[in-house]
This record gives C-alpha cells, sequence and structure tokens, in this order.
C-alpha cells in the first residue's frame, strides 16, 4: 500500500459524505418498516420516503411527484428510454442521441436498433458538443424521443439541452405530440444548478452515489404527463412506476446527500473549480506533449481529461496508482484488440491519443496539496514511460 | 530498458490489431546474447513482457533463445489472464525476428 491515497476519480463514484451516511444508519436501525404498511412502523418508513423525494425534487426544480426512485442510473436510463419508446411505439419509432452517451444510453439505443427502432447518433465534432441544429435537422414526425446527456462523463462538456428542449417545445406546440426529450445528468446533478422547466427536459436520470450518497440508489424524473411503461412490474410502488418494495435507507441517504448538494453547490463547485484548474495549469507547465480533451469552456468544473502522446493510459493509471493516485481511463485493451474510448474517438483525435487519455476528478474532500502530490507523481509516471516507449524515438 | 548502443541485432514489431509495440535490440557475441534492452508501447504486460524477455536472454545461448516459447515468458512472469496473452506473442515474435539470419548487420 503506497504511503499516500489521493482520490481523483470522483466522476466514478464519490466517498460518502459522513452526514449522509450517519442519516442513513439510524434509518437503517430505526425505519425498517415496509413503506406500502398501513401501520405506524410503514407510515414512519413512508414519511422518510416523502422528505427524500422533496429533496430530490428540488435538487432539480421538480415536483416531488415526479420523482421516481430507482436503484441507479442505468436503471433511471433503461427505464426512461425503453419506458418511453415502448409506450410511443404507436407514434413513432424514431431515437435521437449523441455518439458519446453513456452505455446504459447507448446500449438501450442499440437494443432498441435491433427491435427495429431507428437511430440518429448525432456528432460531437472536436470540442465534444452536440449541435442543436443537427437535432433539428434530424427531427422527423416518426421521432418519440431525443436523449442527449447533460454533461459528459469522460471529458465533462456540457451538452446544450436547454436549447434542444425549446426545441421539442417548438414541435409539440406544432403537433408532435408524442415527442419527449430525455437527459442522463448523472454527472452534472448537484455539480451544476439545474431546473427541469428551463431544461425543457421531460426525463431526467440522476444517481446518487456520484452526490456522495452510497451507491445502489437513483432516480428519475418523469414530467407530469409522461406516459412511460414501467420496466419493474408487480407492486404499486413509485405511482406503479418501478415496483419493488422502497430502498428506504437508500432513499433516505439520496435524500440528505441532495439536500446538501443544493445547499453547498456553489461552494462545492468553485472549490473542485480551483482545484482543477490548478492542476492543469500545473500539468501544462510540467508536463510536454500533452493534449486536453473537450471544449475549455462548457464543461464540469470538476472533471479534466488529457491525452499523453507516446503513451498508454492504461500504464500510466497503474503507475499512478502504485503511488497512491487514483484515476481511470474510458481505453481498454483486452484479447488483443484495441477498444480507445468512443468519447475520445469521436472528438476525432487519432488512436494513440486516444489510448494515451486519462480522466481526472476532484471532489469536495480533495485539498490543494493532493493536486501538487498527483502532479508530481504524474509528471514522473510519464516521464518513466516515456523513457519506456518505442514512439518517442525519433523518426518512429 | 531502452535503446542499446552498438546493437547488432533490432527487431521491432507492432501487434496490427491493437497497436502494442515491443522494440529488441541486442548486442549478439559469436554463440550468445551478450546484452538485450527493449521499448515497449502499450497495455501494462506488454511492457512487462518486454522487461521479462531481456531478462530471460540475457547471457544466454543463441541456439537456446530459439527455444523459447510463449508458454515458457508467461511461466518466468508468473502468468496472464488469458485476454492478455498476445502481449507474450509479441514479445517472443519481436525475438524471433531480431534473430532471423540476415535481417540485421552482423
Amino acid at each position: 500500500m503506497p504511503s499516500r491515497r489521493v482520490y481523483l476519480d470522483n466522476s466514478a463514484t464519490t466517498p460518502v459524505d459522513p452526514r449522509v451516511a450517519a442519516a442513513m444508519a439510524r434509518a437503517v436501525v430505526e425505519t425498517f418498516g415496509n413503506a406500502s404498511s398501513v401501520h405506524g412502523f410503514g407510515q414512519q418508513a413512508r414519511a422518510a420516503i416523502d422528505r427524500a423525494r422533496r429533496e430530490v425534487a428540488a435538487l432539480i426544480g421538480a415536483r416531488q411527484n415526479e420523482i421516481v426512485f430507482t436503484s441507479g442510473g442505468t436503471e433511471s436510463n433503461n427505464l426512461a428510454i425503453r419506458g418511453v419508446c415502448e409506450a410511443t411505439s404507436a407514434s413513432g419509432r424514431h431515437i435521437i442521441t449523441s455518439a458519446i452517451e453513456h452505455p446504459s444510453v447507448a446500449g438501450v439505443c442499440a437494443q432498441l436498433e435491433k427491435r427495429g427502432w431507428e437511430v440518429t447518433r448525432l456528432p460531437v465534432y472536436g470540442n465534444g458538443l452536440v449541435r442543436v441544429e443537427d437535432v433539428a435537422a434530424s427531427l422527423r414526425p416518426d421521432t418519440v424521443l431525443i436523449t442527449v446527456m447533460l454533461a459528459n462523463n469522460e471529458i465533462g462538456t456540457i451538452q446544450p439541452v436547454a436549447e434542444i428542449g425549446a426545441l421539442v417545445r417548438e414541435k409539440r406546440t406544432a403537433g408532435q405530440r408524442h415527442l419527449w426529450l430525455h437527459t442522463d445528468a448523472v454527472q452534472a446533478a448537484g455539480r451544476l444548478r439545474l431546473n427541469v422547466d428551463e431544461l425543457g427536459c421531460d426525463l431526467l436520470t440522476m444517481s446518487g452515489h456520484k452526490l456522495y450518497a452510497p451507491k445502489g440508489i437513483g432516480a428519475l424524473y418523469v414530467r407530469r404527463g409522461v406516459r412511460l411503461h414501467g420496466q419493474n412490474v408487480g407492486g404499486h410502488q413509485e405511482r406503479e412506476r418501478r415496483a419493488g418494495t422502497e430502498n428506504v435507507p437508500g432513499i433516505v441517504a439520496f435524500g440528505e446527500a441532495a439536500k446538501l448538494a443544493r445547499e453547498e453547490l456553489d461552494e462545492r463547485s468553485l472549490h473542485d473549480r480551483r482545484l482543477r484548474d490548478k492542476f492543469e495549469a500545473a500539468v501544462s507547465e510540467r508536463i510536454p506533449d500533452v493534449l486536453m480533451n473537450g471544449d475549455r469552456e462548457r464543461r464540469l468544473a470538476h472533471l479534466s481529461n488529457i491525452s499523453f502522446r507516446f503513451i498508454e493510459g492504461e500504464g500510466l493509471l497503474i503507475n499512478l496508482d502504485l503511488e497512491g493516485v487514483a484515476v481511470s481511463t474510458g481505453s481498454a485493451c483486452s484479447s488483443g484488440t484495441l477498444e480507445p474510448s468512443p468519447v475520445i474517438r469521436a472528438l476525432g483525435v487519432n488512436d494513440e491519443l486516444a489510448r494515451g487519455s486519462i480522466r481526472f476528478s476532484f471532489g469536495k474532500d480533495n485539498i490543494e496539496a493532493e493536486v501538487d502530490y498527483a502532479v508530481g507523481v504524474l509528471a514522473h509516471a510519464v516521464e518513466r514511460l516515456r523513457a519506456l516507449s518505442p514512439l518517442t524515438l525519433v523518426g518512429h | 530498458m531502452g535503446e542499446l548502443p552498438g546493437a547488432n541485432a533490432i527487431a521491432d514489431e507492432t501487434n496490427p490489431i491493437c497497436g502494442d509495440r515491443l522494440r529488441l535490440s541486442l548486442i549478439i557475441t559469436g554463440d550468445h546474447i551478450e546484452t538485450a534492452r527493449y521499448l515497449a508501447y502499450g497495455c501494462p504486460p506488454t511492457l512487462v513482457c518486454g522487461s521479462v524477455l531481456t531478462e530471460l536472454i540475457t547471457g544466454k545461448y543463441i541456439a537456446e533463445v530459439k527455444q523459447l516459447t510463449r508458454a515458457d515468458l508467461l511461466e518466468a512472469m508468473g502468468g496472464l489472464p488469458s485476454r492478455k496473452h498476445h502481449a507474450a506473442a509479441l514479445a517472443i515474435e519481436t525475438l524471433n525476428k531480431a534473430l532471423e539470419p540476415g535481417i540485421n548487420a552482423d
């Protein structure tokens, strides 16, 4: 075990906030009733769920009866996309999405495609951003769903969801009543101030463990009036949209985390941005031949995605891990087949740069000294791996 | 590791599918390998295979080194998951290339 451990992978998951853990621990012990039970124990659990639902709704400016608790981002994305497509298949079978969605969106779209839906995947160009005019040009009378993420998980770019939302409202006013907009806001919720009415989205995905709650709890916002086929059936829970006894401790934890995120959002955002900017400035100064991926302005404040020329991300990741610095790479090499990150590839960068990309993501618990340590370790590891790389030979 | 100055046998092989690359430079004196160094680009197993390979062949007779197989290399490094076996295959391929007669000036 290295002497020092620095966690710079807050986009993968965040450490559980002790205040959230305390609320959850109380709920595990004290709020054990089944929320569907009529007696006092059940009503206590129901009240705890209602309080949490208000907090989660408040985080995105929604009404509380528009929040469906799920097991996390992946389930929410599955429920949103498949739920809407199944409910509206009589009106059309065309979906618009982006080329850089999370696998839980891309995978469901690919599955629907095999079952006869048509899927348009919008390009993101060199800066990692969808263009609204491409959305407009792709819209058809039989388009039933647009699903475009709010912020990308690998490069942090913030997509023009509000502009797409305005377009969807326009189309709906013009008569296309079965067109819905879903956005995967797993990376954005708790990090950007969100309001579903300003975004104009009809469905929005959130996950607890990206905002300092534990894993296994998430939510889907479903605007009133959206028709959705439940994917878990066999119970009345969550207004028939997600059958199954509620995960009360998880929901309580998510509620507490949402409340803290709302209260501390500005402070956290400033903190993350300060650390990220300091990190990027130091990297630019100390390490040559790097490429910062994704738009420089329209991006999340806590995330930095950098390609290091001549070396491969996985080797760099392991070198950093040996020194206690935790980061991630979107590329993987298995069975002799290279799988460079589809997100980085979508930016149009070559295989070498796609393979050498690393994501550093900061969080509220990181401190400045950790940035200094990480940059030192990183500069050393890059130098070591470059000394080993045949790509640095003259005329390679 | 690195490029060996004065090397009289060099091979540089790339896995065409995943892009992993290994470059081996040797000083061959008479019937044995005096020194060996490597450069590698790719996933961690590829880097490790380069390192273990140079350890295995340094000071050895060429006749002996020519018998080395992928399995020998995997055993020397304590094994690899099967999906990473291509790293050992690339290393053995690069070694054989370096030992091919007529490829390098002697």
